[in-house]
């Protein structure tokens, strides 16, 4: 296997909403043989709130220089974390000035573009790969899937590591598992409406709604994401959602690594599938 | 009735000075972005498009006072699709930079919660180096409601299914009430003080 | 040695038929088992492309090699050393004519894996398939489609191909008319940018609009999305100034042309570069020539464009090649020949042709076959072969080994395919009018189903037996070809033209009305490639004057036009002069003159090519506003091209001036297209409006559709883009010379309605068009068409004698619609429309109803041209011996 090592980005929800999603990642590298380091003192890569680009770069310079001291690479599950790592990356490495410049500010912000930053999701499939994978799946999902990507895995071009509109890698990897995908297409990169949660709900609550009554009537178990801010507003909020919009919903909201993890036969607790909103118990029954 | 000698020939140079905003004069009007815009479902008025149109023609101020910039979810949509490469995310980024400084100089009035949240969201991370859920809910509430109280209210409305919700899972214990914070503060500050907004 | 030409698309065979109709000798590479290229894919133009192939396949001086790719080429021009799949050729000079790649990294949003969303190449397939099935089917689930989107630019005007692929908004407007024609009920929605079409395309959209319903909407569509059992496409309904939603059946997504993937390679063994978007390199004074001298191109190897202009230029290489290598081979038709007499006994051939398919598939041909045997002096009957080539041979082996001296030919039509036909039975030694031919595949296989199909080809073969029965030999006349040329107009199309002319070695006048050559680029500054205009003028006007074969007549016109195809007379009258001319072959190169537009006046209002002349000193002024395509008369080519350069001209001489173009339509096409995108990073301002903008007390007000709102300039100087009108003398040259005219420009022989293969001929054979009197158009396709012209002219002026013709056209009363296309383009009056009794029912040949319709009817005057039989949209006239129709007059109605 080529990867054995790589710098961990947990990003900001990892100990808190999306606890589940870092105790699963951290769960299937072990199992897969991958070392995580942690980014030691990471500091927030700026999510969607922090809109100055060249803010974001300085930023992450410091997060991707810590890396590069490793000599590692940084994998993230989160899919703004990545985005905003590895934009910052292909800028510094492009442009010398914007080094200099970010490296005035601060030495620790010396970041020399010899470094990549990855997506969990680009690394199990491309990096792994499914064969390697295969090779330790221990357990069937029997589950019908909507596999949701949202916006960062495959847009904007630059960073995105799949398709814009119609993205599989993590279809690939369901199907790996042994898990069926539900019609999905359009859904599959449709913002959730995440980023207006706090200033304009009833437009995000109407936009997750889409997703989860599209993936409800499609007659999926379960959507598999692999984005915290995703997760919030699917899972987290999804009993709001319920209650702002008259309705009953009651779609199990899972990462892709806790999916993985349990076809790696994990321990359902170590992969943190008690910490998701909805429950989760009928998705354990299937997997056999 | 637009008068063209009364608008802002140069507001286009202004964002195009703006990170993000370089590639405004690329767009050719095509409607790539509005259409595959998730929003226009929901605000019938928004219309990429047709704010890059009017900051060409430079209507400076209808542009900046324009609710709809900031519904926008920097998806990236329009950003993957658009044929000119006019990075129409970050530059709807770059307008309202440029709106909320006018606004932070009395000059306009904007009519959304959202930089009000930025903002905090920031100052968490200048603060803290990470998020800090419960700063940035304490500063966002009060400040969108007008009063501390009115805030704790409205932040209570929001927060209290979904923080109990929280709670049981475990995700919202007490060291949640605490802010994580970066060892190395002092570089955050630095950054803030050399990139942030002014 | 010979002529190399590379790929055997339009271009291509183009081409190679010009080089090896005047004796030259070919050697035609094609990657693919079959020629056609592209065109072989398209619906309509595989009809047209047909009898080229045939004739090429059948082409002593060709020498076809197909599933061959060029390996290696050595030496230098005149002395090339080629190695083809293995094989060594020697070859004077190459022609490049690769064609061009569909794109085909389609997004997924369009359709996200619906079978529904297919590209234009498929629908081309579809639409095919449409016309022996009558119906038009969705691909995934065989309904009928009723709703039809068209979506333009995919894969044009982006980051993935920066350019405008030029063809793609005609071909839509074609596939569209297709459609209506054939399903009138159809509901069509065209999603589009700009409308990028001229002349005939122009109008044709027009027609579309207003007359046929389509729907033309302005929006760049990203996404198609499958909703319930339907394809949802959003849009901007932009005089609501609010998103809307159509659903359709069926989306088309008009995929833009790239440079052919085989270039790359291409380039590598030739040396010639390609340019920055990966085509040849070309240049706009020089549009045929590459870098490596001898090695010529043409086509969509040089830039997206269509059918016309891509021949248009084939020809022009073609000569350009010629010009370079030795005649080497015998001119096909200029051997002497001698006919087998036809004594009193009759020896009939009959030969039926499946057509590939689009006969036998309608007619039981082994029964035809069967019935035709029992006719009398029928001593052969061969129903077995299926395509031109086999039936060709086959009917030369007839006359040859089995002494036939009659034939009867049942297949194609014969509008196309009579020459190759009377040629090939000429060959084998029989008098080319002692066949005779049924059109069975339109007339018979098109019109009825199976059953009926074969008891009506039945009849229509009893009927040509007993017509060919009546055949008798005509004598033909020959007479001798001047080889001379008269160019008429000496602008830069006339000038390259008499060059190209005399450069092949032939004697060329030029006739100028003005007293100086150079016409309208005299009043042109700099060219939008930044050439200075009387640069390229002095250059030309030098090598006029220094060719001892070209001969100019200035203040001087042509009077009393006399003769045909090889042989003319003219007289020239002019200052001191009044002599008569005799010359084998007319080039018209009249051009084309701008008019200032009516309803903007004011010291402050000039137009583009002033603005454009006021660039070379200074513009003063702070605000500029420039106003597009208005006026009557016609939208050059040239005209937002003019616009765009002289905006950004304007803007680089100084930044902070204020350009507002408000436009329709930003026809920048092909390479152009980055001009438009360099002008708008520049700053200029584009607006949008659909009715004419005012300028009144020195505010231009116009409602710009994109904003919705009414947008008001106060400039310091108007510019306005001036409409182009035809030369004043195009209609008295037009009837001396029987070339009809349209709108006042010069008309072109079509090959059928829509299509155009011989964009520089005329219906009168000898004469040629190029230029802007054709179209005007942008220098280099003015360079292209002019020396295509040329290279036309000398493809008659190097044949020794010509024929006489005697034929005339005649309607078939039964399809003829009487829609008077044929009264308008016949350019001698010959066809009226009458009110006629004829047959609307038949069963096979029987008339069962008659009623009185409006039809057709040819008068004493035809000249034979065949205009009215190429533009016929129903196929109804066809060009017939006279004799033939004198037996149709006796024997139709005998039998
Ligand atoms: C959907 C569609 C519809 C269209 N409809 C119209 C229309 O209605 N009217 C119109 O005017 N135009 C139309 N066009 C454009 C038209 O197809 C082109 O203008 C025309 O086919 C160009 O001819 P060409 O000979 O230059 O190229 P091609 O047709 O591409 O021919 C090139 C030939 O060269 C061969 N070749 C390539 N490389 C090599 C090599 N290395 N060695 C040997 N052979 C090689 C290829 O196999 C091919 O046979 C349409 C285009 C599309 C995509
Ligand atoms: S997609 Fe790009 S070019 Fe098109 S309107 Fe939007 S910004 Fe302009
Ligand atoms: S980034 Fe904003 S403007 Fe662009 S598609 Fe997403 S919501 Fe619309
Ligand atoms: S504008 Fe250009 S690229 Fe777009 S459809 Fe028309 S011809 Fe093709
Ligand atoms: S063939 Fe005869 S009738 Fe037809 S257009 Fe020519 S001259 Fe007229």
């Amino acid at each position: 296997m080529s990867v054995t090592k790589l710098a961990y980005y947990p990003g900001c929800p990892s100990d808190a909403t999306a606890m589940e999603q870092d105790m699963s990642t951290k769960a299937v590298f072990e199992k897969l043989g991958v070392e995580l380091v942690e980014v030691e003192d990471w500091n927030c890569c700026g999510a969607a709130e922090v809109e100055d680009p060249e803010l974001v770069y300085a930023l992450n310079a410091r997060n991707l220089a810590i890396a590069e001291k490793e000599g590692l690479d940084i994998v993230t599950p989160c899919s703004i974390c990545y985005y905003n790592l590895e934009r910052s990356n292909q800028a510094l490495k492009a442009d010398e000035g914007l080094r200099a410049k970010v490296k005035g500010i601060d030495s620790s912000l010396d970041y020399n573009g010899k470094i990549k930053a990855k997506h969990v999701l680009d690394v199990f499939v491309n990096d792994i790969g499914l064969e390697e994978l295969s090779s330790k799946i221990s357990k069937k999902l029997n589950l019908k899937i909507a596999p949701y990507y949202g916006c960062y895995i495959s847009r904007p071009p630059e960073t995105g590591f799949d398709d814009p509109d119609d993205p599989d890698t993590m279809d690939k990897l369901i199907e790996l598992m042994g898990g069926e995908i539900v019609p999905f297409s359009q859904m599959k990169t449709l913002c959730c409406g995440g980023p207006l949660m706090m200033t304009r709900s009833d437009i995000a609550f109407d936009m997750a709604m889409k997703i989860l009554d599209t993936a409800k009537s499609a007659g999926a178990d379960c959507i598999a994401l692999a984005c915290p801010l995703c997760g919030m507003m699917l899972d987290g909020k999804q009993a709001d959602i319920e209650k702002a919009l008259h309705v009953e919903i009651d779609m199990p909201v899972v990462y892709i690594t806790q999916l993985l993890g349990l076809a790696l036969g994990i321990d359902a607790n170590e992969l943190g599938l008690n910490k998701n909103v909805v429950d989760t118990k009928d998705i354990l029954g299937k997997v056999v | 009735m637009i008068k063209t000698w009364e608008l802002d020939p140069n507001f286009k140079e202004e964002i195009m000075n703006e990170r993000g905003g370089e590639h405004l004069t690329a767009c050719f009007q095509c409607s790539t972005c509005t259409l595959g815009c998730p929003i226009i479902d929901y605000v019938p008025t928004y219309n990429p498009r047709k704010i890059i149109q009017m900051s060409l023609l430079g209507m400076r101020k209808e542009v900046l006072s324009n609710p709809d910039l900031w519904v926008c979810l920097i998806c990236q949509t329009c950003t993957a699709r658009c044929p000119q490469d006019v990075r129409i995310s970050d530059l709807l980024g770059a307008i309202r930079r440029i709106a909320d400084k006018e606004a932070e100089a009395g000059k306009i009035k904007i009519e959304s919660s959202r930089p009000i949240f930025d903002k905090a969201f920031q100052h968490q991370l200048a603060k803290y180096g990470r998020l800090y859920d419960m700063g940035l809910a304490k500063e966002y509430y009060p400040k969108r409601e007008g009063s501390f109280f009115k805030g704790m209210m409205a932040m209570m409305n929001d927060y209290k299914d979904f923080g109990m919700r929280m709670f049981k899972k475990g995700k919202m214990g007490p060291k949640a009430m605490f802010p994580e914070k970066v060892k190395d503060l002092a570089v955050m500050k630095k950054i803030f003080e050399e990139m942030g907004e002014k | 040695m010979g002529i190399a030409v590379i790929g055997g698309g339009a271009a291509g065979i183009t081409a190679a038929l010009d080089l090896a109709n005047s004796g030259y000798k070919v050697y035609l590479v094609e990657k693919n088992a079959e020629l056609g290229g592209k065109m072989a894919e398209l619906a309509e133009c595989k009809v047209g492309l047909s009898p080229k192939i045939v004739e090429i396949e059948n082409h002593p001086n060709i020498e076809l090699m197909l599933s061959s790719e060029l390996e290696s080429l050595s030496g230098s021009a005149g002395n090339f050393t080629l190695k083809v799949s293995g094989t060594k050729v020697e070859a004077e000079s190459v022609i490049l004519a690769p064609g061009y790649d569909v794109f085909d990294n389609i997004a997924k949003s369009y359709g996200f894996g619906s079978p529904d969303v297919v590209t234009s190449l498929d629908f081309e397939g579809m639409l095919r398939a449409s016309t022996a099935s009558g119906e038009l089917l969705r691909p995934s689930d065989n309904k009928p489609v009723k709703k039809i989107g068209f979506i333009k630019c995919v894969g044009s005007r982006c980051q993935e191909n920066e350019i405008c692929s030029t063809a793609c908004c005609a071909y839509t407007a074609k596939e569209v008319w297709v459609l209506k024609e054939r399903f009138p009920k159809m509901d069509v929605s065209v999603f589009y940018m700009d409308i990028r079409v001229f002349g005939k395309d122009e109008e044709l959209v027009a027609e579309l609009k207003d007359k046929y319903g389509v729907k033309y909407i302005r929006s760049r569509v990203p996404e198609v999305i499958p909703e319930r059992g339907s394809l949802k496409v959003k849009y901007e309904d932009l005089k609501k100034g609010a998103i809307a939603n159509l659903d359709f059946d069926l989306i088309v997504l008009a995929v833009g042309l790239l440079p052919s993937k085989t270039l790359g390679r291409l380039s590598e063994i030739t040396g010639v570069k390609t340019d920055e978007y990966g085509y040849v390199e070309t240049s706009i004074t020089s549009p045929l020539e590459t870098n490596v001298p001898g090695v010529f191109a043409c086509g969509t190897a040089t830039a997206p464009m269509k059918v016309r202009e891509s021949v248009a230029q084939a020809s022009g290489a073609a000569l350009k090649a010629a010009i370079l290598a030795q005649r080497t081979e015998p001119i096909p038709g200029q051997e002497e020949r001698k006919y087998i007499e036809v004594g009193d006994e009759q020896k009939i051939g009959v030969f039926i042709c499946g057509c590939e398919g689009e006969v036998s598939d309608s007619v039981d041909i082994p029964a035809v076959v069967e019935q035709v045997k029992q006719l009398r002096d029928v001593v052969l009957v061969n129903g077995d072969t299926n395509t031109t080539k086999e039936v060709l041979e086959a009917i030369e082996s007839g006359i040859v080994d089995q002494g036939l001296n009659k034939i009867v030919f049942a297949g194609y039509t014969p509008r196309e395919y009579e020459t190759i036909f009377r040629d090939s039975v000429a060959k084998a030694g029989l008098n080319p009018y002692l066949l005779e031919f049924v059109n069975l595949r339109e007339q018979c296989a098109w019109v009825h189903d199976k059953a009926e199909a074969t008891v009506v080809a039945g009849d229509m073969l009893r009927m040509a037996v007993g017509r060919a029965r009546y055949l008798e030999a005509i004598q033909i006349e020959q007479y001798p070809v001047i080889p001379k040329a008269l160019v008429i107009g000496g602008g830069v199309s006339g000038m390259n033209a008499a060059l190209g002319i005399a450069d092949a070695g032939y004697d060329v006048y030029i006739v100028e009305k003005e007293s100086e050559l150079g016409g309208g680029l005299r009043e042109t500054g700099e060219l939008q490639s930044g050439e200075k205009a009387s640069d390229i003028l002095k250059d030309l006007a030098d090598k006029v004057a220094k060719n001892k074969q070209i001969t100019v007549y200035k203040n001087a016109k042509e009077e009393n036009v006399s003769g045909r195809a090889g042989s003319f007379k003219a007289n020239i009258v002019g200052d001191g002069v009044n002599e008569e001319l005799e010359f084998g072959a007319c080039v018209i190169a009249t051009g084309a003159k701008e008019v200032a537009p009516e309803g903007y006046s004011g010291n402050d209002v000039i137009t583009q090519a002033e603005f454009g002349k006021m660039l070379g000193g200074t513009v003063s002024a702070n605000t500029i506003a420039m106003i597009q395509d208005v006026g009557v008369g016609v939208d050059a080519k040239y005209s937002s091209i003019e616009l765009v350069a002289n905006a950004l001209k304007a803007k680089e001489k100084n930044h902070n001036v204020n350009i507002f173009v408000l436009y329709k339509d930003i026809k920048t096409y092909g390479k152009w297209e980055v001009l438009y995108k360099e002008a708008r990073e520049k700053g200029v301002i584009f607006l949008r409006y659909e009715t004419a903008p005012k300028y009144e007390g020195g505010i231009v007000s116009a409602f710009d559709v994109i904003l919705n709102d009414d947008v008001q300039i106060k400039p310091d100087l108007v510019v306005l883009s001036t409409p182009t009108v035809p030369a004043e003398d195009n209609e008295r040259l037009s009837k001396m010379f029987k070339v009809p005219l349209k709108k006042g420009f010069f008309m072109e022989a079509q090959e059928r309605p829509k299509m155009v293969l011989t964009p520089v001929d005329t219906v009168n054979e000898g004469v040629f068009i190029c230029g802007s009197a054709v179209y005007p158009a942008m220098i280099d396709e003015c360079m292209a068409m002019s020396t295509a012209a040329a290279s036309r002219a000398c493809v008659l002026l190097a044949k020794n004698f010509m024929e006489t013709p005697a034929v005339s056209s005649v309607v078939d009363e039964l399809i003829c619609v009487g829609c008077g296309v044929c009264v308008d383009v016949c350019p001698v009056e010959a066809i009226e429309l009458t009110e006629e009794l004829v047959p609307v029912v038949t069963f096979g040949v029987a008339t069962v109803v008659s009623a009185m319709k409006k039809v057709a009817k040819v008068g004493d005057g035809c000249i034979g041209c065949g205009s009215c039989a190429s533009y016929c949209p129903s196929s109804a006239m066809s060009l017939k011996h006279f004799r033939d129709r004198q037996l149709y007059a006796q024997l139709d109605y005998a039998l």
